[in-house]
C-alpha cells in the first residue's frame, strides 16, 4: 500500500512518462499504439476509508471494539492508466480502478476516460493539456446494527454508536464520497 | 397515631441530607427547617427558576465520562430535571464547583451541579417546603431528591401521612413516570436504616419502585488503576436486594469543591439520566433507569460488594454504549 504522497509521486511519474512518450516517438503515433502510463494503488478515498478505522470504544460490558476490524481491507484500490496515441500530438487516456471493500465500506470500481494533446511553442518546449473524467469509484460507508439492550436496537453509524447524537441521527454521518470526477492537467516543458 | 400527627411529624423531620458535612455549622437543624417551611401558616411558593448556565467546562470533580459525553454532543437536551430542594430558607453555605466560591442555599447548589453535568437539560426548581405536588414537564423527566423525610423509627410506610409533594414523587417512581434520583443519606447506615432512633421514610417508600435510584457517595471517581471507596459518611446499600439492585455510587470529590454528602451524588445521577435521555429520545424512565443500573462498573471500586456499593459506580460512557454491535 502506498502513502498518499507516493500516489502523487506516481501521478507525476505518469505525467513524465506521457511527455516522454509523446515527445520522443512521433513515428509511433501513426501506429495507434497503446502504452501503459501509470499503475498505482490507493487514492485519497482509500486514505479516507482507512482513516475511518482509527479509534474505537467500549461496549457496555467493557469489551473494546476497534474500528479497524470494520475498515480494514486486504486489497487497496488499484488504478491502471493507458494512453492510446491517435496522432503525433494527441491521444486518448483511459484506465480503470479495481475498487476495494471492507466489512463496513466499499469503493466501487471505476473507469477513467480522457484525452491528451500537445503543441510545441518552440523547438525546445512542449505545452501539453490533458482532461480526464472518472466514472464510478464512489466510497460508501455501510451502517451497523447496534443493540442497546432495553433501549432498543438501531441501525447506526458504526463509528458513532457510542458517541454521537441519537442513534438514528448517526446515519446522517455515514461517509458517501465521490472521487475526483474531472481532472484538467496543463504542463509546459522546456528542454535545454 | 393520626394522619395529622404524622404530617406534622414528617414536616418537622424534613431535613436536607447534610448539605455539606464539612460545613455542618451552617446547616439548619430539623426544627428550624420545619419552622421556615411550615411555620405561621405560610406557604412556600413553588418556583421555576432557570438554572444559571454558568459554564460548559468539564470540571476536575466530574467523572471523565462527562467530558466524553459532551464531546459527543449529549448534554441533556430534551430532558427536564426537577430539583426538589430548599430554595427559600436562610441557610446558605459556601463551596466551589470550579467556577469560583459561592454562598448558596442547598437547592441552589444541587441545581447548579445538575445543570453543570447536563447543561442542555431544562432545570426546574421545586421548593420542598411547599409540600405541594411535583408536576412533570412534557417529555422525559428526572426528579432530584437530595433530602430525606425522617421520623421516629418503627412505622410502616403506609402509616405515613405523606404530603402531596412526596405522594406525587412516590407515585412517579411507582408508575415509572420519571427517573427519581434519591440521595442515599449521610448516616453511614444501610438505606432505610435506623440512625439516632429515626428512619428516612422517603427512602423506605421508594424501595422497590422501578424508577427510583438510591445514590451513595464515593470519596473519588474510581478508575481501574485507582479504585474508589465509599465515602465515610455515605449510606450503603445494605442486605436488601431490592435496594442493592437500585443503588448506585458516584464520586463526590469534596476535596475539590468543599461540598460533601450524598446530596451532591444524586444530582450527578440526575444529570447522567438527562444525558442518556438526550441520546435515546424515545426511552422511557424505566429504560433510562435500568440502563444506568445495568451498566454500572464494579471494577473501579475497592473490594466491590453489592451490600456496600449496590450495582456499582455509574458509568455514563457505558450507559451510552451499545451492548453489542455488528
Amino acid at each position: 500500500m502506498r502513502e498518499r504522497s507516493d500516489i502523487r509521486g506516481g501521478s507525476r511519474a505518469a505525467a513524465f512518462l506521457l511527455c516522454a512518450f509523446l515527445g520522443a516517438s512521433p513515428a509511433a503515433a501513426q501506429e495507434l499504439t497503446t502504452s501503459l502510463v501509470d499503475i498505482h494503488q490507493g487514492s485519497w478515498l482509500s486514505d479516507r476509508a482507512r482513516g475511518l478505522g482509527n479509534g474505537g470504544y467500549e461496549l457496555q460490558d467493557g469489551s473494546w471494539v476497534s474500528f479497524n476490524r470494520w475498515y480494514h481491507s486486504n486489497w487497496v484500490d488499484m488504478h491502471v492508466d493507458f494512453l492510446t496515441q491517435l496522432t503525433e500530438n494527441s491521444g486518448i487516456l483511459w484506465g480503470f480502478g479495481t475498487g476495494e471493500q471492507a466489512e463496513k465500506y466499499r469503493i466501487a470500481p471505476s473507469l477513467k476516460l480522457g484525452f491528451l494533446t500537445q503543441t510545441h511553442p518552440s523547438l525546445n518546449s512542449t505545452l501539453s493539456l490533458s482532461v480526464t473524467s472518472t466514472f464510478g469509484g464512489n466510497l460508501t460507508e455501510k451502517p451497523c446494527v447496534a443493540d442497546y439492550g432495553e433501549l432498543g436496537t438501531y441501525s447506526v453509524n458504526c463509528r458513532l454508536a457510542a458517541g454521537e447524537t441519537a442513534p438514528e441521527e448517526t446515519l446522517k454521518y455515514l461517509v458517501n464520497a465521490t472521487p475526483e470526477r474531472l481532472r484538467l492537467w496543463l504542463n509546459y516543458r522546456v528542454t535545454f | 397515631m393520626s394522619g395529622n400527627f404524622w404530617k406534622f411529624g414528617i414536616a418537622a423531620a424534613l431535613v436536607l441530607l447534610p448539605a455539606s458535612i464539612a460545613l455542618a455549622q451552617d446547616a439548619l437543624d430539623a426544627d428550624q427547617t420545619a419552622a421556615l417551611c411550615h411555620g405561621g401558616g405560610s406557604i412556600c411558593v413553588s418556583a421555576k427558576i432557570p438554572a444559571a448556565r454558568t459554564t460548559l467546562a468539564v470540571q476536575s470533580w466530574m467523572s471523565p465520562d462527562v467530558g466524553a459525553a459532551w464531546a459527543a454532543g449529549y448534554k441533556g437536551q430534551g430532558v427536564t430535571i426537577t430539583i426538589v430542594d430548599d430554595f427559600s430558607s436562610s441557610s446558605r453555605f459556601s463551596g466551589n464547583f470550579g467556577i469560583g466560591t459561592q454562598y448558596q442555599r442547598h437547592g441552589e447548589w444541587t441545581r447548579e451541579e445538575a445543570s453543570m453535568i447536563a447543561p442542555s437539560a431544562t432545570i426546574r426548581s421545586k421548593d420542598f417546603s411547599t409540600g405541594s405536588a411535583v408536576s412533570l414537564a412534557s417529555g422525559r423527566n428526572v426528579l432530584n431528591l437530595s433530602y430525606g423525610m425522617y421520623a421516629t423509627a418503627g412505622y410502616g410506610v403506609n402509616q405515613i401521612g405523606w404530603a402531596p409533594e412526596e405522594k406525587s414523587i412516590i407515585s412517579y417512581a411507582t408508575w415509572g413516570s420519571a427517573v427519581v434520583s434519591k440521595a442515599a443519606g449521610n448516616d453511614s447506615v444501610a438505606v432505610g436504616g435506623v440512625t439516632g432512633g429515626q428512619q428516612d421514610y422517603l427512602d423506605l417508600a421508594l424501595i422497590g419502585k422501578p424508577t427510583a435510584i438510591f445514590v451513595g457517595a464515593l470519596s473519588t471517581n474510581g478508575t481501574t488503576s485507582n479504585k474508589a471507596q465509599l465515602a465515610w459518611y455515605s449510606n450503603y446499600a445494605g442486605s436488601n436486594t431490592a435496594v442493592q439492585s437500585h443503588f448506585l455510587v458516584v464520586g463526590v470529590e469534596g476535596n475539590k469543591t468543599g461540598l460533601y454528602g450524598t446530596s451532591f451524588a444524586a444530582p450527578i445521577i440526575s444529570g447522567y439520566a438527562a444525558i442518556i435521555g438526550s441520546k435515546f429520545t424515545s426511552a422511557t424512565p424505566v429504560q433510562i433507569t435500568n440502563d444506568l443500573l445495568n451498566t454500572a462498573r464494579t471494577d473501579t471500586l475497592v473490594n466491590y460488594n453489592p451490600a456496600v456499593y449496590g450495582k456499582g459506580e455509574a458509568s455514563l460512557s457505558r450507559a451510552l454504549a451499545p451492548v453489542a454491535i455488528h
